[in-house]
């Protein structure tokens, strides 16, 4: 029963921890990409990617989360998400993409690590999570 | 600028108040049920049970533990459990290669359903769908020459 207790007490130490750990690099990112939303910047990356946005049935502007996320993690793909409106199955195939390949810097360095090629694991992710993407926005697109 | 910079400061502002809200409401839960797993070593028991999926990845039995830490809680558990575990039984060249690709596809699935389920998205799909793509994967990766090479070495 105290093992129970510490692990609660420990629990939460550790999630307020964390929380503050992740909040000091998602609020910049959130601002951040609050003005981009309304800067010219954003209509220019829609105009470039958005015709590749089609292949994961989304909207234009929803490659602002994907390429968050590519370089930050989930933390800030949800705080980006949840500036714009998706739908269900958009943001599905979001977090499945995401889900993918996120924080690629910090996890290469992991790869790299336990002893694994950095740059393969990067390349394997990116077009595993392209395909993983045009695989749930068409699913997604019939079922949610 | 296509908004007034007042507009702008009140949306950095409450988005911000409600995104560190949301991260404490989830995190906390969710690192109380890693440290109870931890504690009461549920991970060691239920790799026990799971290792005919060890023969289906092409892995030796020690590999699945790590595998399921990284799947189960994210990369940086399940790597740190790997290096661990290599230290007391050797893992193969092979398996660490098969490891990255499972758990570099699908990691972290409890934190990840918590946080994107609050986010809106389809539960089962994410979970679901990316264990069983990267198991599909996983399995295919195993077969091929160029991973297969790598026992020998």
């Amino acid at each position: 029963m105290n093992l129970f207790i510490k692990a609660i007490k420990d629990g939460i130490i550790k999630g307020i921890k964390t929380a503050f750990m992740l909040l000091k690099i998602v609020l910049p990112v959130y601002a951040v990409v609050v003005l981009i939303k309304y800067s010219p910047i954003m209509p220019f990356l829609q105009n470039l990617f958005s015709p590749a946005m089609k292949f994961f049935h989304l909207p234009g502007n929803g490659v602002v989360p994907l390429i968050t996320g590519m370089f930050t993690d989930e933390y800030s793909t949800i705080a980006v998400m949840s500036t714009f409106n998706f739908t269900t199955a958009e943001i599905t195939t979001i977090a499945m993409f995401v889900l993918v390949a996120h924080s690629m810097p910090v996890e290469a360095a992991i790869a790299q690590k336990i002893g694994l090629s950095a740059v393969k694991f990067s390349i394997f992710r990116i077009f595993s999570a392209i395909g993983v993407g045009i695989l749930m926005g068409w699913i997604g697109g019939l079922i949610l | 600028m296509s908004a007034s910079a007042g507009f702008i400061i009140h949306e950095i502002f409450f988005g911000c108040i409600s995104t560190m809200l949301n991260m404490l409401k989830i995190l906390i839960p969710l690192m109380i049920i890693v440290e109870i797993l931890m504690v009461y070593n549920v991970m060691e028991k239920v790799a026990d049970r799971m290792q005919f999926i060890a023969g289906l990845l092409g892995m030796k039995k020690q590999s699945i533990f790590p595998l399921l830490v990284g799947v189960v809680m994210g990369v940086t558990y399940g790597a740190g459990t790997l290096i661990q575990i290599n230290r007391q039984t050797p893992i193969p060249k092979k398996d660490f290669a098969l490891i990255g690709i499972f758990m570099f596809l699908c990691h972290g699935v409890i934190e990840t359903a918590f946080i994107f389920g609050v986010a809106g998205a389809n539960i089962i799909a994410i979970t679901v769908g990316r264990l069983f793509i990267a198991t599909v994967v996983t399995a295919i990766a195993a077969r091929l020459p160029i991973i297969k090479k790598m026992e020998q070495e």
